[in-house]
């Protein structure tokens, strides 16, 4: 890559990240106009929206992240973009990723939640343009996020010469030695309820599930703790509404929950605590499902393929074995889950 | 008592329910059953608590979702003491649940009396397959399991005679067309009535294999279908199956009797439309609207509140199955089902919180457990 090539590519970054600058600010009547059209589209609560653009919206990315951003992203005569829902600020990355593929850029938003999209291109008037439906050509790139059956029906529609990169499905983990002081365990679960929180757990870096190195008592101690910790943030920062299918799954899991082991109420949501290392992935909406386990690698390992981020706190060795099990998976800390570096799509794990 | 005597004396009681010689009502013996799993179930003991802990209404009891049977023993009593294990196979899902049975003599009871009722139209003993694979030893498959206890019960055979393999017509290679239409004309040969127990996607593959041809079988030939297609063949519409499956067999659609069951029950439901059977006789059913026995009763839930909806209205059904004495009495289905006249009409799974961005749903997790 030239050095004019690479500065044509950042050149074009600039309007979007002045966008997303001017949004932050409730101040102005751009932010003032995107929480209010934010939360009608996402179903947070004004005050998750409030969080969701303060913490999650990458407004001031390192250099050095964006150069890993460009130099990472492969070049395409035109960037096509499929938004998806759930995670309005990724709307941001994504099109991101797109300017850095071409200069011109086509972005379809999610039915969902338009709102982002124009958000940023009113604030960047021409950096791209919003289109109802992708239409690529031989030579051109796709970029989409989504459900892993929405990137299966686009991959194969796709005409020859398109090339396709699908960022699907997944969950976040967390991974706390249930042996680090009390103030530490207080400290990492005050943040990881943060993570929990943001966007209300429906990302797919949001974590649902905390292994707790230790026996069966610490995992239901460090439960318990998580549950009033995500109480007294549901306090500050209201959970958002729920469609009529994620309650139903939400009484449905407390249920199994409730059977196969213990339930504590956490706000409106729920932290279960397993006995052994058999689990299912509760569902989205602030719950969480915490475990022992003796041996995290091993306990991961199976579900790599899923996993798209990782927090751990405990003896750095066994945070290196974790990277190492989970290559595809962001390391992240405590409280940091939902804030990937700007270097790239959020998720590893492209189809 | 202890407790494996309160358990004897409850499967006898239900026993005697089955075969109407009890004194009990459905509900004496449901909430009977209930306190029982109260007393010997931590986690249905749970349960109940976060409910409120009363036990007065059956329609009320708690259903033990299925998804449970994943994630722990849903049992009453220790592993040592399984008389048998039937796995389920799960639907799009992987991780592979266990129902536990104890006894498997009121298993063996309740599916024979509601079984022989929907199914036999005739004094003779008819010849029966199964379009599915050999049932393996000891079997893992309730489904299976019925099958081969139905294949000996309607011929009145010995158990033994239902290892043959020209009973059991799906092998790697697929369906074995050759020897269903041998058992075919075996059946004509013999003027005996020809009953084929299978699965939706099984039937499926048969219609594949056939490709428009039919099987010539005798005019009396009953077909038992069940089950979804838990992603193992294209996917038909129920009428359209029922009216193909009829085609090829040149049968009346009536005698193609549909079966609901779940390896997490102990009993099951027909629909009453094959002539001349009891079932028929008694409750005249129309196609699709499942009847059920006597000791099982479908109580349609709100999705979300889990308390019984109004009469008449859509929800997902709660099934109280006197049958399930040691694991769970009632067992929450996400299956969306509506009463009827006549019986429960099945209406597909709750559509999941799944396809929305990109948060892995839990029946993709399941799914990749099992890859």
């Amino acid at each position: 890559m030239s050095p004019n090539d690479y500065e044509a590519r950042r050149a074009r970054l600039e309007p979007l990240l002045q966008s997303a600058r001017t949004l932050v600010d409730p101040a102005t009547e751009r932010g003032r106009q995107a929480r209010e059209r934010l939360v009608r589209s996402s179903g947070l609560s004004i005050q998750g929206v409030e969080l969701a653009l303060s913490r999650c919206l990458e407004t001031e990315p390192s250099e050095r992240e964006v150069e890993a951003l460009i130099r990472g992203t492969a070049t395409a005569q035109v960037a096509h973009v499929l938004l998806s829902a759930n995670v309005f600020v990724a709307a941001h990355r994504a099109i991101a990723i797109g300017l850095a593929a071409s200069d011109t850029v086509c972005v379809r938003p999610s039915r969902r939640e338009p709102e982002m999209a124009e958000l940023l291109l009113s604030g960047a008037p021409n950096a791209f343009q919003l289109v109802s439906e992708l239409a690529p050509h031989s030579g051109d790139r796709v970029w989409a996020y989504g459900s892993d059956e929405t990137l299966d029906e686009i991959a194969v529609t796709l005409p020859p010469g398109v090339a396709f990169h699908g960022h699907g499905t997944g969950f976040g983990v967390a991974v706390l030695d249930g042996q680090l002081g009390q103030s530490s365990i207080e400290e990492a679960l005050a943040l990881l309820a943060e993570d929990v929180a943001l966007f209300d757990q429906r990302g797919c870096l949001s974590p649902r599930v905390l292994l707790v190195m230790g026996g069966p008592p610490a995992a239901r101690e460090i439960a318990e703790a998580l549950a009033h910790a995500l109480g007294e943030l549901e306090e500050r920062i209201p959970r958002g509404e729920l469609e009529p299918a994620e309650a139903a799954q939400i009484s449905r899991f407390r249920d199994t929950a409730h059977y196969a082991g213990e339930v504590f109420s956490a706000g409106l949501g729920f932290v279960s605590a397993g006995n052994d290392e058999r689990w299912l992935l509760p569902p989205t909406g602030r719950n969480v499902h915490v475990l022992p386990s003796a041996d995290p690698v091993r306990t991961l390992t199976p579900f790599g393929p899923l996993i798209t981020s990782c927090a751990f706190a405990g003896d750095p060795a066994l945070g290196s074995a974790l990277r190492r099990a989970l290559p595809r998976a962001r390391s992240a800390d405590f409280g940091a889950m939902q804030r990937p570096p700007f270097d790239g799509p959020v998720d590893r794990r492209e189809a | 008592m202890t407790r494996n005597q309160r358990s004897d004396a409850l499967h006898d009681a239900v026993q005697r329910f089955a075969l109407g010689g009890s004194p009990h009502s459905f509900s004496d013996l449901a909430l009977e059953i209930a306190q029982f799993q109260r007393e010997f179930s931590a986690g249905f003991a749970r349960l109940l608590e976060q409910r409120g802990g009363a036990l007065g209404d059956v329609d009320r009891i708690p259903g033990v979702p299925s998804d449970a049977f994943r994630l722990t023993r849903v049992a009453l009593h220790p592993d040592s003491e399984d008389q048998a294990r039937f796995f389920t196979s799960g639907t799009t899902a992987g991780a592979r649940g266990i129902h536990a049975f104890r006894r498997v003599d009121t298993y063996r009871t309740l599916a024979l009396q509601f079984g022989r009722a929907a199914l036999l139209a005739a004094e003779a003993p008819p010849l029966v397959v199964a379009l599915a694979p050999r049932l393996d030893d000891p079997p893992s498959s309730s489904l299976g399991y019925m099958m081969a206890m139905f294949m000996a019960d309607f011929e009145r055979q010995p158990e033994s005679a239902t290892l043959a393999a020209e009973r059991w017509l799906i092998d790697e290679q697929g369906v074995n067309v050759t020897g269903l239409m041998r058992a075919a004309e075996q059946a004509l040969e013999s003027k005996r009535d020809l009953i084929v127990l299978a699965t939706s996607f099984a039937l499926v593959a048969l219609e594949d294999a056939l490709a428009g041809r039919v099987v010539r079988a005798p005019g009396r030939t009953v077909v038992m279908q069940t089950g979804g297609f838990k992603g193992k063949s294209r996917e038909v519409l129920p009428a359209e199956l029922r009216a193909s499956v009829a085609r090829t067999f040149a049968i009346d659609p009536a005698r193609i009797v549909s079966e609901y069951g779940m390896t997490e029950l102990t009993s099951q439901l027909y629909d009453a439309t094959l002539p001349g059977s009891a079932l028929q006789a008694e409750r005249r059913g129309s196609a699709g609207i499942y009847c059920e026995p006597p000791w099982l009763r479908v109580v349609p839930v709100d999705p979300i509140s889990l308390e019984p909806v109004r009469p008449g209205e859509i929800g997902i059904g709660r099934i109280i199955d006197l049958g399930n004495v040691d694991s769970a009495l009632a067992i929450q289905t996400e299956d969306r089902v509506r009463r009827v006249a006549g019986g429960i009409e099945l209406l597909g799974r709750m559509p999941g919180a799944t396809a929305r961005g990109c948060s892995l749903s839990i029946e993709e997790f399941l799914a990749a457990q099992s890859t």
